[in-house]
């Protein structure tokens, strides 16, 4: 594995030899707190990413070539990034995840919460927790917060992840959990625009049913899947521009019925939509811009 | 001066214990086995919880306080005989601590009643539902002996119980499943999984014991040590090696292999190594200002192979 990851590291263009030699200095800097093992409490290990993280860098740099708008507006300390979610596959999580390591200051990993069923699944587990995502109830997400950590939450969930190209940066509806969370952590919001990854993989259609029959959330109809097979799971190489908002803090019961909660989250949510807003108008292409 | 008597005694975590307590609480005990060496004020009785003698016991001792650790743990004997030491034998204690006047009773269960499963919280904490039994039936008596002594709490409000559920144990004197796991030459694990998993070190469930007496704690209390680490971490730390199989050859592997006697756990035990069962300690540290004297690696250090 390493061996191979050696012989990958001879091969790679200068550009990513210096992110290479940049990223022990960027973990060294992380503000988590690890136990003399390397570990934290929910099973995140910066060495781990040290060493897998070269697929996603790569990525990163040029495929998606990710560009960064205001990222130092992620404050230091608890805070609760929430970020549209599109493209059949979480590439946005992964690129919002290489952008906070690389680029924000001082460098964060960005926690998720996992869906129960990752627990179950070998490797994948391992990789989740170790990577910063845990099997999360909403205590989890809460008690991250308080420890300091930055977590992502997409609360358009999987009707955002499989939305169809013609709803393209149209926010699907959004939970309340993440807000509510919020209020109790009294956790910053930071509204944060992903351009790009609505139109990495258009889908036409989603076969819901035949989804539900292969044990899947969902089964998308793109351009390319399943017409390609997992080939055609590749997302087409749009350009990334992650886009970070002013953070937004709220306040009131966590408890409050859904009408009162309703109107905070709709404020996330327009703050979200000014964000694509100024997003679309200054990219010059899907490709290019 | 406070009587205390300790079931279970002559195991590793009892012995400890007594000599624990010996500084302030006088200290008596029963076992089924004797303690040889055993320092010279401990009065220790051969008795089987289930018999009547132990009932004399209570009557010549006189204790205030007992300690409940006294529990067949392991899976050498067959289920009939465990249920009936746990379960009746933990009955006739409780009985007992009613009918002969004892002011304090500490009850040690353990995290494994939480039960490993995927969609497991990370620490939970004690009102936490016991999942045990959902994939671990030959765990079913420990959970009903927690379930007995945490109800006892309530219907005897006036003799102060705590039920213990201390996080995996290890250290010299211990027997523990999970020392007995980690001691094997080849330690064998589920491969693709590596779960979080706390540890504790004997010394230190001693002394959070002796601390739940000295406050006369009453409720159920997760016993937290100082942190977690992957599976791996512990393996490697403890000086064993991994052997990772896929669970539809591991399985069966365990069952037969238990059934043969080669092996001390049945399969439900497999959980416990495949997803995570992480306690929160915060409620017993309110209460007693605990904290753990033993890091991780002098824990680790701790377990002779």
């Amino acid at each position: 594995m390493s061996a191979l990851g050696d012989l990958f590291g001879a091969l790679l263009p200068l550009s990513m030899r210096d992110v290479e030699r940049d990223l022990d200095d960027r973990i060294r800097k992380i503000p988590t707190r690890l136990n003399e093992f390397g570990y934290d409490p929910w099973g995140l290990h910066p060495q781990t990413i040290r060493k897998t993280i070269l697929p996603a860098l790569a990525l990163y740099k040029y495929w998606f070539r990710v560009e960064t708008h205001d990222i130092e507006r992620v404050p230091p300390g608890r805070a609760l990034l929430i970020a549209n979610h599109a493209g059949q596959l979480p590439f946005d999580a992964a690129m919002l995840s290489v952008a906070m390591l690389l680029e924000a200051e001082p460098p964060r990993i960005l926690r998720g919460m996992a869906e129960f069923w990752v627990s179950e699944l070998p490797w994948v587990s391992i990789f989740a927790a170790r990577g910063g995502a845990a099997s999360g109830t909403p205590e989890t997400c809460r008690e991250m917060l308080e420890a300091g950590e930055c977590v992502i939450a997409f609360p358009e969930g999987v009707r955002g992840m499989n939305k169809l190209y013609k709803d393209r940066y149209k926010l699907m509806r959004f939970g309340t959990g993440f807000m509510r969370l919020a209020l109790e952590a009294q956790a910053p919001i930071v509204p944060v625009a992903v351009i790009g990854s609505e139109e990495q993989q258009p889908g036409f259609a989603n076969a819901r049913r035949l989804g539900r029959m292969l044990g899947m959330p969902a089964f998308p109809i793109t351009a390319t899947f399943p017409l390609l097979g997992p080939l055609g799971m590749l997302p087409l190489p749009v350009k990334y521009h992650l886009w970070f908002g002013e953070p937004l803090h709220f306040h009131g019961a966590p408890t409050d019925e859904d009408s009162i909660i309703e109107e905070k989250v709709d404020q996330v949510k327009a703050a979200i939509e000014a964000l694509f807003e100024r997003g679309l108008r200054e990219r010059r292409g899907v490709f290019t811009g | 001066m406070e009587k205390v008597l300790v079931t279970g005694i002559s195991g590793g975590q009892g012995r400890l214990l007594a000599r624990r307590l010996l500084d302030s609480f006088e200290v008596c005990g029963v076992d089924r086995v004797a303690w040889e060496g055993r320092p010279k004020d401990v009065n220790v009785h051969q008795v089987d919880l289930r018999k009547r003698k132990f009932e004399d016991v209570f009557r010549t001792e006189q204790p205030t306080a007992v300690v409940h650790m006294g529990m067949v743990r392991h899976f050498r004997v067959s289920e009939q005989v465990r249920h009936d030491v746990n379960v009746r034998g933990t009955k006739q204690l409780l009985d007992h601590c009613v009918n002969h006047g004892v002011q304090k009773l500490i009850v040690i269960s353990s995290s494994y009643v939480y039960g490993a499963a995927p969609d497991n919280p990370f620490y939970m904490d004690e009102d936490f539902p016991l999942g045990a039994t959902r994939s671990y039936p030959e765990m079913r008596d420990l959970v009903e002996v927690d379930t007995l002594a945490s109800a006892f709490i309530w219907k005897y409000p006036h003799i102060r119980t705590a039920v213990l559920r201390p996080v995996n144990t290890l250290g010299y004197y211990v027997h523990s499943m999970i020392g007995e796991y980690l001691r094997q030459r080849r330690v064998p694990t589920v491969m693709g999984f590596d779960p979080m998993l706390q540890f504790i070190h004997e010394e230190d469930v001693s002394e959070a014991i002796a601390l739940a007496l000295e406050h006369g704690l009453q409720g159920v209390f997760n016993v937290v040590g100082p942190g977690a680490v992957p599976i791996s971490v512990a393996i490697r730390e403890t000086g064993g090696t991994a052997l990772s199989l896929p669970e539809p050859i591991l399985r069966p592997m365990v069952d037969r292999a238990f059934r043969w006697g080669f092996l001390p756990f049945p399969s439900g035990a497999i959980d416990y190594v495949k997803y995570p069962v992480t306690l929160a300690g915060k409620r017993f540290v309110d209460a007693t200002g605990f904290r753990p004297l033993f890091g991780l690696e002098e824990i680790f250090h701790s377990v002779r192979r």
